[in-house]
């Protein structure tokens, strides 16, 4: 044993030289794939849509003339443009919000479901794993004014629900559609904070029993604060893919104004109208966006994290 | 902890509400595949199918036909289901053997650039995919990659190399060093050492980025909408497309979409403990 401990840093110190280099050349080359495929099909891509944003590109129209930010100027002005952009701002809102609450009340029950939790945590983990379009036909027909769940739910009830559309009024449109995003966002929030919960000593909630300290205080001054880095990290989650929103609305609604979110737009723009070059000067403005707010959480989350 | 027997009761019925809001609309998706299609147009709704029938997986499978367009309905359907696993399938086991060589080397490997390079690639993850799509689309075009398994492939793996990359650097730096070692001093060389101890180490980890990378990839249906839009069509686009303007089948919907959900809850059911390691990894310290 003891020879050993003692051949292992002289052979190591021996060897820095030969063996750091060789590991250099295997590491670059064990990375160099991934460094090719996200040149290829990541990186370029994106220098190209920022120099084709500066240009008209459009297969219906002869050549590709320098327009500078033409695009961008006539983007800020575009009433249409301007309507997804507050219908995603809403709809980051209402998912962020109700995924992160519904989210941190889930957790909690599991939580205390003792023996069950295993197969509660399936229940609820399934919903995230289904494909969303799949999600959004299944949910359209539950929304159906005639023969669907949701209404024939509410008439059970003895709610005047009868043949309710839920998609002609833009305020409840916008929640219908919300709805089923959070639906399948929720458990993602919900197992980040239940890890987060489970990494939480049990003594400190005995410590604060012997000390006489009622639930809601243990919940406030002890599981909360602990569970912030993880809420953080949960909402960042959200609050990208409700930015990202586009499957369940084209589903449900299609082209709909009242409920387009920018993505949408993004879609129509460039493989409908084929305005190539104005749809990619918008997807630019939607990434920049995407990565400022994506930057402020997760500055914030390193805070939250180095307080723990 | 305790509970009073009034914090067991709401805690139940609290379980008990989140049970039936998670599964409720897949319950709803199956009851509706079994109904018949008479049962579905008819008020007041039936929460319970009052008669069971096959007749709209039948129609999807193909025997016992009734009408003229239900043969290409079948023939449609059975092309878009091969094609969902072959490129659910493709995409996960390249993402999967790039990110486990890769997240070695970013976990273990001094090279330069190291750090930068494994920065750049996440930081990928927060572009918004509409972003790279339209010079993807002229890039497929101009390599005649459109409609084909390779094409859809590569960009699936531009779209999951990150995640996975990032699943399977933690992995990694989780595992104790000292195994490593140990075998560098009885001689083995770098690559043994990775593929015959440290990549069976790293299985439970292979396996949660393997499920994340194949779910998305099922799941996925932008990308499909404008790169495979006939030959290589997944069921995520098949779908919707049953849906007419004038009458939409919902049997038939339903029983497609029961069969797309299928994979993922045996997934769920059977391979849980991954994919919960997987879908935490990172987030908690």
């Amino acid at each position: 044993m003891s020879l050993a401990a003692a051949a292992v840093p002289a052979r190591r110190k021996g060897d820095k030289g030969i063996d750091g280099s060789a590991d250099a050349r295997l590491g670059l080359m064990l990375a160099a794939p991934i460094v090719i495929a996200m040149l290829s099909l990541v990186l370029f891509p994106v220098a190209s849509t920022l120099w084709d944003s500066l240009h008209r590109v459009n297969p219906m129209m002869a050549g590709q003339p320098f327009i500078g930010l033409q695009h961008y100027r006539d983007l800020l002005v575009d009433p249409v443009v301007n309507e997804s952009w507050r219908n995603t701002v809403v709809y980051v809102v209402i998912c962020v919000v109700l995924e992160t609450a519904g989210g941190i009340a889930a957790a909690l029950l599991i939580n205390q479901a003792g023996r069950w939790r295993r197969y509660v945590l399936a229940i609820v983990i399934l919903p995230w794993a289904l494909p969303g379009v799949v999600n959004a036909v299944v949910w359209g027909w539950i929304y159906n004014p005639a023969f669907g769940l949701l209404n024939g739910l509410l008439v059970a009830a003895g709610l005047d629900f009868e043949k309710f559309v839920w998609f002609n009024d833009r305020t409840i449109a916008l929640f219908a559609v919300s709805l089923v995003h959070v639906w399948r966002m929720l458990p993602l929030t919900a197992v980040i904070v239940l890890a987060a919960l489970q990494s939480i000593p049990s003594d400190l909630y005995e410590a604060g029993r012997i000390d006489g300290a009622t639930r809601r205080r243990m919940f406030f001054y002890i599981t909360l604060p602990l569970i912030r880095g993880g809420i953080a990290v949960a909402m960042t989650q959200s609050t990208v893919a409700a930015f990202n929103f586009f499957d369940e609305a084209w589903i449900l609604t299609g082209s709909a104004r009242g409920t387009r979110p920018i993505l949408v737009q993004v879609y129509l723009e460039a493989f409908q109208n084929l305005h190539f070059s104005y749809g990619m000067a918008l997807s630019v403005l939607v990434m920049i966006a995407s990565l400022t707010v994506s930057l402020v959480y997760v500055l914030r989350v390193q805070r939250v994290t180095r307080l723990d | 902890m305790e509970l009073r027997l009034s914090q067991r009761i709401l805690t139940g019925i609290g379980l008990l509400l989140l049970i039936l809001w998670s599964i409720g609309p897949i319950y709803w998706a199956i009851a509706t595949s079994f109904t018949p299609t008479p049962d579905l147009m008819s008020q007041p709704i039936h929460f319970f199918p009052e008669h069971l029938t096959l007749n709209h997986y039948q129609r999807l499978a193909g025997f016992g036909t009734v009408a003229s367009n239900d043969v290409t309905v079948a023939a449609q359907f059975r092309n878009a289901l091969v094609n969902s696993v072959i490129t659910a399938l493709a995409a996960t086991i390249v993402s999967i053997f790039l990110a486990s060589l890769g997240g070695y080397a970013f976990a273990r490997l001094e090279f330069p650039g190291r750090q930068t390079i494994f920065f750049i690639v996440i930081a990928t993850i927060a572009i918004p995919g509409y972003t790279v799509l339209i010079p993807l689309y002229r890039l497929m075009v101009s390599l005649k990659l459109l409609d084909t398994y390779l094409g859809v492939t590569l960009i699936y793996l531009s779209a999951f190399l990150p995640l996975a990359l990032w699943l399977m650097r933690s992995v990694f730096q989780q595992l104790p060093l000292s195994i490593e070692e140990a075998a560098r001093i009885d001689g083995a060389g770098r690559m043994t050492i990775l593929f015959r101890i440290v990549m069976p180490l790293a299985a439970p980890g292979l396996v949660a980025a393997s499920i994340i990378t194949f779910l998305g990839a099922w799941g996925q249906y932008m990308v499909p909408l404008i790169f495979s839009p006939t030959k290589t069509k997944p069921l995520t686009v098949l779908i919707p497309e049953f849906s007419t303007k004038n009458f939409v089948d919902y049997g038939l919907i339903n029983a497609a979409g029961t069969i797309a959900m299928i994979v993922p809850i045996l997934i769920v059911i059977f391979l849980n403990r991954y994919l919960v390691s997987g879908l935490t990894a990172g987030s908690v310290k």
